[in-house]
């Protein structure tokens, strides 16, 4: 069977469980823990599509699927308290129509909610709201959510390095033949042979294609997200509009976490978090759930979208957030590399089942995806395999 | 609609000692130092990810979620267990943070430590979800109560700080017995009955000594040593037999 080589321990993760799933042999490498990247540290929302019905349909549609698909096979990941969606002024108001028909194009079951019905539920909401839409939004424990994958991957006999991070690609001619990695523990350079490579390195996707000397869309989104303290809704809340900065509140656990702002950078690796971000964070969430403005941040931290690039220079804000697998045999005449990029954490099952198909058509074989059934391992199974 | 990030102006400089270890290279363990220019908001998980992306990158730590939910950053700073990425540096109030892996449990390199024995009496399939405390003046709706997710986030904290866990190797944990109580208030009364045996069992609660270390510093407020209390009051009651000790 095919030796398939995954570098990325983020939505490879998927990657890996849909592949074992089917039958090829596995080898994942992560440069630091697993879920170090950004699918550990994402805002934690499991999209309904909601936020994208205005601008981004596909998407909208891909969450919602993604999104029942994930309440199936990863459920104790998931805090299933739906999310509303609030107009503040007649501007939000304006938009609430497109919303709901935007909704029920993608299929997406929309609830509108009268103030009253909103406070009910929500009494810590602005109580000068002027509407709201109740959506199938959810929250997901980012790192226990995608350990699933990883742990039934691993049961599956996927074999996953973490700390062993890709200096370069093993290139016969055009043809990539495996990675070159340092093991972090050891401190030493080995060679892994694979018959094929796939590059699912998220925002730092375009320094391993680097590798094979070509380019990919890849543009780092870097955005900030801040937690506070309590719980101060149980649903998601977002503001009802086009998608912008500091519109949602996911609530977690016993925390709330705001989010987000959005711009483009160059090196995943040199993002911070600036102070104007968060006192931006704080005063436009403040505007969703008033009580957010006497609160103090318990955490602080940015992560770096992986935005599928179209044009330079786009508002990041209004970038797909759908993506791509790439074949760079058709594309840039290099054998035995795939790359794949953008999406949502939200759909990071649906990349995994698209990249596989693109492997399975690639190396001539005839296997099902099976990761929409497939109910997911309980997460410490990654630990306790052996039981 | 390129923005660029401001680079937030360095408060001070502080050192940060760091027990390296790498099988057969480093090793026994040595500390390191590095320095780091802090502002007062860079948490320590802040200050590690400077030292890896600008001074060596072969420094060996766990990470994930950034904002205390994934519990993989759990190390000792300056002697106590706790989270990297929710303790300020700043906050700590010392020229160097010295920093150290959980003890207690195999090491993997530098600070990274192997779980597998956190888990060894958490079954995989106890569940993670538990009904979340009302807000003040909501009517939750009483056919799809919110739920959340269990406040352990399984960072170890606790088990490295017990005193009972390394007396005893046998000793199932704070964790674990924390776990174990929070299971029992949602299955049946044969399951509860099970789950108490086991907690009452001679590697359980027995081997508390309430030292309390556990509550002390659990960064999610989950109180092992009260799940451990009241564990210990139902095992009484029911009067588990004491010729199992
Ligand atoms: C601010 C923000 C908020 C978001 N909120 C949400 C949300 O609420 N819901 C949602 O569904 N999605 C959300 N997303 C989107 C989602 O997090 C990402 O689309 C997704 O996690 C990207 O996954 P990835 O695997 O492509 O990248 P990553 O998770 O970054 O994975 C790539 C991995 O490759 C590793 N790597 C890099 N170089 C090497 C190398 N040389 N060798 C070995 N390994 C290497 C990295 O360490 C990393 O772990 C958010 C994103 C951001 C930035
Ligand atoms: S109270 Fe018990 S479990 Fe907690 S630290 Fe002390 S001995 Fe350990
Ligand atoms: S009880 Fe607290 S300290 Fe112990 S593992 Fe859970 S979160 Fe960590
Ligand atoms: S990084 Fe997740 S708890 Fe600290």
């Amino acid at each position: 069977m095919e030796h398939i080589l995954i570098i990325g321990g983020g939505v490879g993760g998927s990657l890996a469980h849909d592949l074992t799933l089917r039958g090829y042999r596995v080898t994942l490498v992560e440069r630091g823990e697993l879920l170090s990247g950004t699918t550990g540290r994402h805002h934690g929302l499991l999209h309904s599509g909601g936020r994208y019905v205005f601008h981004d349909a596909e998407t909208a549609r891909e969450c919602y699927e993604e999104n029942r698909i994930l309440r199936h096979i990863a459920s104790e990941a998931i805090e299933p308290n739906g999310g509303l969606f609030i107009a503040l002024t007649d501007e939000d108001l304006s938009h609430r129509d497109r919303f709901l028909e935007g909704c029920i194009a993608a299929g997406i079951p929309a609830a509108p909610l009268s103030p009253r019905q909103a406070l009910a539920r929500e009494p810590t909401l602005n109580p000068a709201l002027l509407a709201a839409v109740r959506v199938p939004d959810a929250v997901m424990d980012a790192w226990r959510l995608a350990m699933a994958f990883f742990a039934t991957a691993r049961a599956n006999g996927a074999v996953i390095r973490t700390f062993c991070e890709v200096t370069d690609l093993k290139m016969f001619g055009r043809q990539v033949a495996g990675v070159r990695v340092i093991d972090h523990r050891s401190g030493l350079s080995e060679t892994i042979g694979a018959d094929l490579v796939v590059n699912a390195a998220g925002p730092w996707s375009g320094r391993i294609a680097a590798m094979a000397g070509i380019g990919v869309p890849i543009q780092p989104g870097p955005g900030v997200m801040v937690a506070v303290r309590g719980r101060v809704t149980q649903a998601v809340v977002n503001r009802l509009h086009p998608a912008g900065e500091g519109d949602i509140i996911v609530p977690q656990r016993r925390l709330s976490v705001l989010g987000t702002t959005a711009w483009l950078a160059d090196d995943p690796d040199q993002v911070t978090a600036p102070a104007e971000h968060v006192a931006r964070l704080f005063a436009l969430c403040a505007e969703l759930v008033p009580a957010v403005a006497a609160m103090t941040p318990h955490a602080v931290w940015s992560a770096s979208r992986p935005l599928l690039q179209s044009s330079p220079n786009q508002d990041p804000f209004a970038i797909s957030r759908t993506f791509d697998c790439f074949d760079h045999a058709a594309r840039d005449g290099i054998e035995g590399l795939v790359t794949l990029i953008g999406g949502k954490a939200t759909t990071m099952r649906a990349m995994a089942e698209q990249t596989a198909d693109l492997i399975v058509r690639k190396t001539g074989r005839d296997f099902a995806c099976r990761t929409r059934e497939t109910v997911l391992l309980p997460y410490r199974r990654y630990w306790r395999g052996d039981i | 609609m390129k923005i660029e990030t401001t680079e937030k102006k360095p408060w001070r400089q502080i050192e940060f000692r760091i027990e390296r270890f790498k099988p057969g290279r480093i090793d026994p363990p040595r500390f390191q130092s590095f320095r780091v220019a802090v502002d007062d908001q860079m948490s320590v998980l802040d200050g590690l990810e400077q030292i890896r992306l600008r001074q060596d990158a072969g420094l060996m730590y766990r990470h994930s979620c950034h904002h205390s939910a994934c519990g993989t950053c759990a190390c000792r700073i300056n002697g106590v267990e706790r989270l990297a990425c929710t303790t300020r540096i700043l906050s700590l109030n010392t020229e160097t943070v010295v920093l150290e892996p959980l003890r207690g449990f195999p090491r993997l390199g530098d600070l990274v430590v192997e779980m597998t024995a956190f888990y060894r009496d958490i079954d995989p399939a106890w569940s993670l979800l538990t009904p979340a405390e009302p807000i003040h003046g909501a009517a939750d709706p009483a056919e799809d109560p919110s739920l959340r997710l269990e406040a352990c986030i399984e960072c170890g904290c606790c088990v490295s700080s017990c005193p009972a866990a390394h007396r005893h190797a046998e000793f199932m944990g704070p964790a674990a017995l924390a776990a174990l109580h929070r299971q029992m208030a949602k299955v049946d009364a044969a399951r509860q009955h099970d789950l108490l045996a086991a907690a009452a069992s001679p590697r359980g609660e027995r081997l508390c000594e309430r030292a309390l270390n556990c509550s002390r510093v659990c960064p999610t407020d989950v109180y092992p040593a009260r799940h451990i209390a009241d564990l210990r009051r139902r095992a009484k009651a029911s009067g588990t037999p004491p010729s199992l000790k």
